[in-house]
């Protein structure tokens, strides 16, 4: 059997509407602060919601140079400041990041949604000749890795995966692939997602959003809340961390993919494909379900999905339970970056041995039968946590991180 | 890379619907009609491929996706009248390509929303206006688990798609995946691109004009490990053997739009040596080249650099249209097209130099907009 390089977290950043960097996002998650207010970006007056869990304490000129705020959307601006804060984490020196042996991945839902409906909007209100040609490049997902790479000087892959609330995982996963498969040495990789208009009215439309407050795997959960931010990391091949000297603060083990192939929002009740792609991660990580010690849950808190992902961790960990935890209950869902945020929430939970809380949670559902880090933060041990998400489309991404070489070394798979 | 057989190929095109309607205008020669800067897939009808039942709800992207995929799942022999007939759903994986999303259901949306109120959009629309929603509708209609994988990358999206789909394979996360590249024409597109002044009336000629026209479609080949594929006794249309990719950023602070030749030659460099090929391997680039005259020179620029000057480089672009995050499937599949039988004299798309004989080794190059470029390296399969 092949063995394959191990991949190491060296360094995290988050912009958050719990807080800006590492010590800020870690602090918040362990006090269980929720992240959720009035809506300030656009008008909702009129749509029955008003809350979501949006970054107001991020100031773009506090992070980006005047040269990079003209040139790019509020997203990138995000994506941008959190891989900057990851860079500085990691401790990792501008000479040796940049070059073409380091790539940037990263997941997104609508990428800088936002910039086009501001087009839509000169073109629906004034019509065609009032679109502005500069603003028109700036509009794309595209661009969320091409203005990272720029700032930091990465000259390797530059990729976005738009897997809407999987992105996160997705983008690890691939980056760690990529570092695996001898394309990079180092990947600054994570997810970023801005809250939008259209978006936050297509959830109100679909009935799916909560009117105060995000409950994942109470019994009286009404939906999710929306939110936004980037969790950025920068990952390292262990050869690059160790010649460097680098403090490895987790490992990227396997992850699992699958796709339900049932229904554009909703999860497969039978939840087959989510049950693999956990399974999949496991076994990909060399390890049983016996050695997991937390997992960081998609809980959205809408009556589909908790019930849904209950059933994965029932089938998948038998009678044993596992301590779960939705940080989106203090966040909100911040789609495509959600995962990658939950990421760095894996990361804390390796770091410190505490499992953040799942606040909110008032009254047990039976229909979802799993071990909630209720209301106030747990220490347990924290050897190997899962990071599981579910996304529109069906798309399936689980993934495995642990602390820096407790998992068996990676093998290529037979 | 390990060499992934192209086992089966689906297509709707701006010069037509089918395998043997675009493989017969590549050899040739044939152009899309274009009006306005536009070419759109001419006659589509989607009841034709898919039937009449669920093709309400849906967008063009995602009816383009579906009848490309479902042709190329036929096509591979992987599935008979619908169904699976060798591997199954989990064994088959996804990747799309795709650049803008469905900017048709996000302008209708956001049509209703500014001009009468956001409470009346429509729910059942509103999925289709996220990035993923092509592809998820694609798995759900074929029956696709093992993976779905969403890519967003402008005009690498789709050279880039086939490195997440080397990755599956190569993870054993799947026995066959299907590439795709897709793109819908819609008037929001269009006019985006007629703002930057980037559109013209007509098919171009590279170097000689300054604007492109934009096109529309789907383009998807089945890819499976070599081995795989021989043991199943498949008909291998060709292989993908290499790939490479790179960035520069630009040089002035100010600017955000770059064509990099520098980039692109670096692609070209990785993609070959991934491919174990050399320079003079190369019979044949099927470009990128799409009648922007500042990308095509930074692209043929950068083709001369790394290959000599004397090289043969189609430009299947100009006769099909610039379809973005659909551009680097088409550009394999036209390079398959003359790998798998060689064209009519004079070679049609040639920009530069011709071909002399019957190609062996494609390099198929593709440059984005923001600094990025990439290449990917085919072989004609053997006889």
């Amino acid at each position: 059997m092949r063995v394959l390089p191990r991949v190491f977290i060296t360094g995290v950043g988050v912009v958050s509407s719990i807080g800006l960097g590492k010590r800020a996002f870690f602090s918040a998650l362990e006090a269980g602060r929720s992240g959720i207010s009035p809506v300030g970006q656009f008008d909702v007056s009129q749509l029955g919601r008003q809350l979501a869990g949006e970054v107001k304490a991020f100031e773009p000129s506090d992070h980006l140079t005047q040269a990079e705020t003209r040139r790019m959307g509020r997203c990138s601006m995000m994506a941008l400041a959190a891989a900057r804060m990851a860079v500085e984490d990691a401790a990792l020196p501008a000479e040796q990041l940049a070059g073409p042996r380091t790539a940037v991945v990263l997941g997104t839902t609508m990428g800088e949604a936002q910039l086009l409906g501001d087009l839509e909007r000169e073109w629906i209100v004034n019509g065609p000749r009032a679109v502005r040609p500069s603003l028109i490049p700036r509009y794309g997902s595209t661009l969320l890795p091409i203005h990272v790479a720029r700032a930091l000087g990465a000259r390797g892959m530059v990729l976005t995966l738009p897997a809407a609330c999987a992105a996160g995982n997705y983008a690890i996963g691939f980056a760690a692939d990529m570092i695996r498969a001898g394309r990079a040495d180092v990947v600054v990789t994570g997810a970023a997602e801005l809250l939008q208009e259209l978006q936050y009215a297509g959830f109100v439309r679909l009935a799916a959003m909560a009117p105060e407050k995000c409950q994942p795997f109470d019994l009286n959960r009404q939906g999710l809340l929306l939110g936004e931010g980037a969790g950025l990391l920068v990952l390292e091949s262990e050869e690059h961390a160790v010649r460097r000297g680098a403090n490895a603060i987790a490992e990227v083990g396997g992850y699992g993919l699958s796709c339900d192939a049932y229904h554009i929002t909703r999860p497969h009740p039978d939840a087959a494909g989510s049950i693999a792609a956990m399974r999949a991660a496991i076994e990909r990580s060399g390890i049983s379900p016996a050695d997991v010690d937390f997992i960081n849950a998609h809980g959205t808190g809408t009556k589909h999905n908790d019930a849904a992902e209950s059933k994965v961790v029932r089938e998948v960990f038998g009678g044993r339970r596992v301590p779960i935890s939705s940080m989106k209950s203090m966040l909100g869902h911040c789609m495509g970056a959600a995962s990658a945020l939950e990421a760095i929430g894996c990361v804390f939970t390796l770091e410190s041995g505490v499992y953040p809380p799942n606040i909110n949670y008032e009254t047990p559902d039976p229909e979802c039968e799993v071990d909630v880090v209720a209301n106030v933060a747990r220490r347990g041990s924290a050897d190997i946590v899962i990071n599981n998400s579910l996304a529109f489309g069906g798309y399936n991404a689980v993934a495995v991180f642990a602390r820096p070489g407790v998992l068996p070394e990676p093998q290529a798979v037979a | 890379m390990n060499p992934h057989a192209i086992t089966g190929i689906g297509v709707a095109s701006t010069l037509g619907t089918g395998r043997t309607a675009f493989l017969e205008s590549m050899r040739d020669g044939a152009k899309a009609s274009v009006t306005d800067g536009r070419a759109e897939v001419p006659g589509f009808d989607p009841t034709k491929y898919l039937g009449d039942k669920g093709l309400r709800g849906l967008d063009r992207l995602t009816k383009l996706l579906i009848v490309a995929a479902r042709e190329a799942l036929h096509d591979a022999g992987l599935k008979e009248d619908g169904s699976w007939s060798a591997r199954g759903g989990d064994d088959v994986g996804i990747v799309v390509s795709n650049a803008y999303g469905s900017l048709e259901a996000i302008t209708e949306l956001d049509r209703v929303s500014i001009l009468e109120d956001a409470r009346y959009i429509n729910p059942s629309r509103f999925p289709l206006t996220v990035a993923n929603s092509a592809a998820g509708y694609a798995s759900i209609w074929e029956d696709i688990r093992a993976a779905n994988v969403s890519v967003s990358d402008g005009n690498c999206g789709g050279l880039d798609g086939a490195a997440c789909a080397d990755v599956l394979l190569a993870q054993k996360r799947a026995r066959a995946v299907l590439v795709c590249g897709a793109e819908a024409m819609s008037d929001a597109l269009h006019l985006a691109f007629q703002r930057l002044g980037a559109v013209g009336s007509r098919a171009g000629r590279a170097q000689t004009d300054t604007k492109a026209f934009l096109g529309e479609g789907a383009a998807v080949l089945v890819l499976e490990p070599s081995g795989l594929a021989r043991e199943r006794s498949s008909d291998v249309m060709a292989e993908l053997v290499g790939y490479g990719t790179a960035f520069e950023a630009p040089p002035r602070e100010a600017s955000l739009l770059h064509a990099s030749s520098d980039a692109l030659q670096r692609a070209i460099a990785e993609a070959l040596s991934d491919a174990g090929a050399s320079p003079a391997d190369v019979d044949v680039v099927v470009s990128g080249v799409s009648g922007l005259r500042v990308f095509d020179e930074a692209e043929l620029v950068a083709i001369g650099r790394a290959l000599g000057g004397d090289r043969c480089v189609l430009a299947p672009k100009l006769a099909l249209g610039e379809t973005l995050g659909g551009g680097g499937t088409f550009g394999m599949l036209s390079a398959l097209a003359v790998l798998r039988e060689a064209p009519r004299a004079p070679t049609p798309y040639a920009v530069r130099g011709a071909l002399r004989t019957t190609p062996r080794t494609a390099l198929v190059t593709s440059m984005g907009y923001y600094g990025n470029a990439s290449a990917v390296v085919m072989r004609a399969a053997a006889r």
